[in-house]
């Protein structure tokens, strides 16, 4: 092991000048702590979007690029994150760097975390498509507490095998909702779930909800929606929650979704080829990738929610949202060295990485798109996200989101009327900290 | 400890017994572990009941407005009604496995085997058993499969979906998975009866229903006790993480309980202040609900002859 | 024993059918419960050993190819030797640290009968009822001002506070049903209060510690909270943390998930099958005194 260890170092030293080698021991780290000064350590703290394989991959390149620091990945699964940060950021300790959903979370948080310098974001940001979910009020003219790497969103995933049983073009899929409404029927006929889907947890509010409000809202409405200044009673928002309740009542759905989760039994049952469509994510898992595994390549095709207002301005843009973001934490020492790794999470070597080893669509507009598989429905994916919009998900509360949710569990089970979602809403808008005013 | 040479010439007297360093010292650890661990967190978040924050921004106080505004909160009163719901189950809980230990305790044949199967799923980690009842209470599942195949479909229903049925489905699936341990628990406590009392009532001819309410249960009351006490105590923690992996307290807020709106009102909503005035209203419920159960507790610890 | 069981199956006058039919309705009412009882774990292995697709396809049914491809995927993800052995120290220092404590405190409540005893223990077991996510916030707090932050002992000291309350109670009833002449006989003897704690009072107290272990050892192996919050996303974490880092964000394999548990509870059943006749020992030998 030793001499595998001395043999790297040989050839570090041959591949680089003195200095750069002295480096390059210490970036070897704990292995030689006498020249530990030179290296800073830094925490991060994340939830590993996009697969361990993909941050090993990236903590080494990025340790090969900055060899005067090094990483100490501070993993902890996704639904328990807020358990675990919560603690650090009340105290004030722990990471140096940390993850968080962009939008809404971030900004809750934003105590935690140092405005990043203004240098940084505009060359940085300069490369990436958006950046704006880590910014205030999504406004890059205003501060940014991190900055993102891959881009995320919903789209409908169709089965193109089942749409032909059912009789349906496949190379045609429904473009309106009332001709989803006749491709439903169809599929129903032949004993098939149409739009499998699972509404337990946050994840269908939070992904599918965009989808329908692009129909009715602006993207000044969306704004609001984030300053809380838009009321649930507003019959924009009105028409967005009927629209999502009529989903069950048309019998779109899987008659126990509003007990089951969509990660993973949504998913389950289109990926076994008993369903038509399902609305999921465009990266990281339950995407493209895993569906074409499942049910072949050739079978699965992507495409827009279908729309409801044909003339609405913004039913044929992508409700896309960065992935996540990284900032440093204010109460770090070494903010210098986090600033770089944040400053390498957004560049184009990471997004090169996304793309071949977390199968994620990166921001970075510079990588290399030949990495790309070869697929038709990524394809597809990949035209839907040209005309980017704000993703309303993320501008909801933690307590909006929860309320949207257990409403359209309620609603589908035809428990409570639409008035009174709204009124939830209403109330949910009014206790969330981050949107009331004092 | 020159007064235990004293206590051993006494010793057919009552020995008499004062605040020795001794008794101090053993209960120290204890004490340390219990103030430093639960009481000054406790009383800490009672402190923090009393405050309004907002996200991590640095708190003000806001006196009682927390506990006002929990309950006027629906879905905090439906969270407290849906726990007395699950504490109406106790008696299930209680002689179900009774009923069980009893059975094995017969020595039927195999009693071994359907002893040590039956602790099985208590040890199974609770996110798995979510994974499993999604799949088999679905409405096109196997219970409801085999409730049809039976004759039986009138009970075939959607088992999480409803409003009562999901509490119900999800206390029989708590219950499921702790029914082992009180089977083990009863099983050790028959364990110390001795075998002629049993031997004699079965000559008299008693019935299985003779022999547990009239020999068993007398003898071993303090178990029954101890078990009552336990599943108080653990009934809503233990329903905890198969609400987390089951259903998010959800269909609405069907299976919403206090502990897991505790979880959602600090960690997602942050919204601390309030969850800690909702944690504290479930600390005085579950205390006013043990309450009872302890005193008599005492009484049968304590007590010269019930 | 065998006696005992000769004697049982004694047929009464009332016949010897209607007795064997109780008997069969008894043995298949037990069956039914067992292979309900059986069921998760035949489930969660019989998932493990398929693909991802495969269980989309059928999640009830039996895999018609077999794969380990799952326990490779959580080998190569989760480091399990050194979060196994993790789990072990903690579980186990939580476990002994608890039970010791709540020995202590049962043997000068019921047995010094130091005044003010029962207060003790009314407030240690009052402590049970305290929810853990109303006091993850000054835990942690308590744990960061100890040094304790990412540490075993942490870890084992919260185990061993949240073990407590149970423990003593436990232990505090089993005391008190144990006659006093035993005590004062080995002190007649000549034994010292830590003998009799230990060497008169725990043998005979083998049930109620066999009990309580197994009470204490699967919720501190199976908790989830503690650790996270206690090892943040340290080395030392434990191996349910590990299992719990098998599902992303998104990415959520139910058969990947199956396999990490197996792994994680492997150790439990091993435990759980020595222990076993240990209990069975401790209850027979309360029985006989």
């Amino acid at each position: 092991m030793s001499s595998v260890w001395n043999f790297s170092i040989t050839r570090r030293h041959l591949q680089a000048g003195c200095a750069a080698a002295a480096l390059a021991l210490s970036s070897i780290g704990m292995a030689m702590p006498a020249s530990a000064q030179d290296v800073t350590t830094i925490k991060v703290l994340n939830w590993q979007p996009g697969g361990p394989d993909y941050w090993a991959a990236l903590v080494k390149a990025f340790e090969a690029e900055n060899p005067d620091v090094k990483v100490e990945l501070e993993t902890v699964p996704f639904d328990r994150y807020p358990e675990v940060q919560g603690p650090y950021i009340a105290t004030k300790s722990g990471p140096d760097v940390m993850e968080n959903n962009s939008g809404l979370e971030l900004y809750d948080r934003r105590s935690a975390y140092i405005p990043l310098p203004a240098d940084l974001v505009k060359s940085a940001g300069s490369d990436l498509i958006t950046y704006s979910g880590g910014c205030l009020n999504f406004d890059a003219s205003q501060a940014c507490y991190g900055l993102p790497f891959g881009y995320q969103g919903n789209v409908m995933y169709y089965n193109k095998k089942v749409l032909k049983e059912a009789g349906l073009d496949p190379q045609n899929p429904p473009k309106t909702w009332d001709e989803m409404d006749k491709a439903c029927k169809a599929v129903a006929a032949i004993g098939k779930t149409c739009l499998a889907h699972g509404m337990t947890g946050v994840f269908p509010a939070y992904w599918n909800f965009p989808e329908i409000a692009r129909n009715y809202l602006s993207e000044d409405d969306m704004r609001a929606v984030l300053a809380g200044d838009m009321p649930w009673t507003d019959p924009k928002m009105k028409s967005i929650l009927e629209a999502m309740a009529s989903i069950g009542k048309r019998g779109w759905i899987n008659s126990n979704s509003p007990s089951i989760s969509m990660l993973p039994d949504g998913a389950d049952i289109f990926s076994s080829g008993k369903a038509a469509f399902a609305s999921t994510i465009i990266a990281d898992a339950v995407n493209w990738q895993a569906f074409g595994a499942a049910l072949g390549d050739e079978n699965v095709g992507a495409m827009r929610w279908p729309v409801l207002v044909p003339d609405a301005p913004l039913a044929n843009s992508f409700s896309g949202v960065e992935s996540s973001v990284f900032g440093v934490t204010s109460w770090s020492t070494k903010q210098e060295a986090g600033l770089k790794f944040v400053k390498f999470i957004a560049g184009k070597k990471n997004g090169d990485l996304l793309i071949s080893v977390g199968g994620g669509i990166p921001l970075n507009k510079n990588v290399d798109t030949t990495l790309f598989p070869k697929s038709e429905a990524l394809a597809q994916i990949r035209e839907i996200i040209k005309k980017p919009t704000l993703h309303v998900g993320v501008l909801l509360s933690g307590q909006e989101a929860d309320a949207l949710a257990r409403g359209w569990q309620e609603v589908t089970l035809g428990r409570i009327s639409v008035d009174d979602w709204v009124a939830r809403m209403q109330v949910a808008l009014e206790e969330s900290p981050g949107k009331t005013k004092e | 400890m020159p007064n235990q040479a004293a206590g051993a010439v006494r010793v057919h007297r009552r020995r008499k017994f004062g605040l020795s360093p001794l008794a101090v010292a053993l209960v120290l650890p204890g004490v340390v572990l219990a103030i430093l661990f639960k009481l000054m967190p406790l009383v800490h978040a009672l402190w923090l009941s009393l405050l309004r924050t907002r996200g991590f921004e640095d708190p003000t106080f806001a006196g009682l407005r927390n506990y006002y505004s929990a309950f006027r909160d629906p879905v905090v009163a439906q969270a407290f009604r849906n726990a007395i719901m699950v504490f109406l189950t106790l008696p299930v809980w209680i002689f179900l496995p009774l009923i069980i230990a009893l059975l094995l305790f017969q020595r039927t044949p195999g009693w071994k085997f359907f002893r040590a199967v039956y602790f099985l799923p208590y040890m199974i980690a609770p996110v798995v058993v979510g994974i499993m009842f999604r799949q088999i209470l679905a409405p096109e599942g196997p219970l409801n499969a085999l409730l049809i195949a039976i004759g039986l479909s009138p009970l075939a229903i959607e088992w999480l979906n409803g409003p009562n049925s999901a509490l119900f489905s999800l206390t029989s699936v708590a219950l499921w998975s702790f029914f082992g341990l009180g089977v083990l628990t009863y099983l050790s406590g028959l364990a110390t009866v001795p075998q002629d009392i049993v031997e004699a009532a079965r000559l008299d001819g008693a019935g299985f229903f003779r022999l547990l309410v009239s020999v068993a249960m007398p003898l071993i009351r303090p178990v029954i006790g101890y078990w009552t006490v336990l599943c108080m105590s653990s009934m809503l923690i233990w329903m905890f993480p198969l609400i987390y992996a089951l259903t998010r307290g959800g269909p609405g807020s069907a299976t919403m309980l206090p502990e897991y709106l505790v979880f959602t009102t600090t960690f997602e909503f942050l919204n601390r202040g309030k969850g800690a005035a909702i944690g504290m209203a479930l600390f005085v419920f579950a205390a006013l609900v043990s309450a009872f159960v302890v005193r008599r507790m005492y009484r049968e610890g304590t007590g010269r002859s019930s | 024993m065998s006696a005992a069981a000769i004697q049982l199956r004694r047929p009464g006058p009332s016949g010897r059918m209607l007795r064997s039919l109780a008997r069969w309705l008894v043995t298949f009412a037990l069956v039914v419960v067992a292979v309900g009882a059986l069921y998760p774990l035949l489930f969660t292995i019989i998932n493990s050993l398929k693909s991802r697709v495969a269980y989309a396809q059928s999640p009830l049914g039996l895999p018609a190819n077999i794969t380990f491809e799952n326990y490779l995927e959580t080998f190569s993800r989760i480091h399990v030797p050194r979060l196994l052995f993790n789990s072990i120290v903690t579980t186990a220092g939580g476990l002994v640290l608890s039970t010791v404590a709540a020995l202590f405190i049962a043997y000068a409540v019921t047995k010094l009968r130091m005044p003010g005893g029962n207060l003790v223990f009314l407030f240690i077991i009052s402590m049970l009822v305290i929810p853990s996510q109303v006091v993850i916030y000054p835990l942690y707090d308590t744990i960061l001002s100890l040094g304790f932050g990412g540490t075993y002992q942490g870890l084992i000291l919260a185990y061993a506070a949240f073990g407590l309350p149970m423990s003593t109670y436990l232990l505090v009833a089993y005391f008190r049903a144990i006659p006093d002449e035993l005590i004062e006989a080995a002190r007649l003897d000549g034994a010292g209060d830590m003998r009799i704690l230990f060497q008169v009072l725990l043998p005979v107290s083998t049930p109620a510690i066999a009990a309580l272990s197994i009470l204490n050892f699967v919720w501190m192996w199976n908790d989830l909270l503690l650790p996270l919050v206690i090892m943040g996303g340290s080395g030392n974490t434990t191996l349910m943390v590990g299992v719990a880092l098998l599902s992303g964000q998104y990415d959520v394999s139910i058969p990947l998930i199956s396999a990490g548990l197996i792994v994680a509870l492997l150790p439990v059943m091993i435990v759980y099958l020595v222990f076993q006749r240990q209990i069975l020992n401790g209850a027979i030998a309360g029985a006989v005194r």
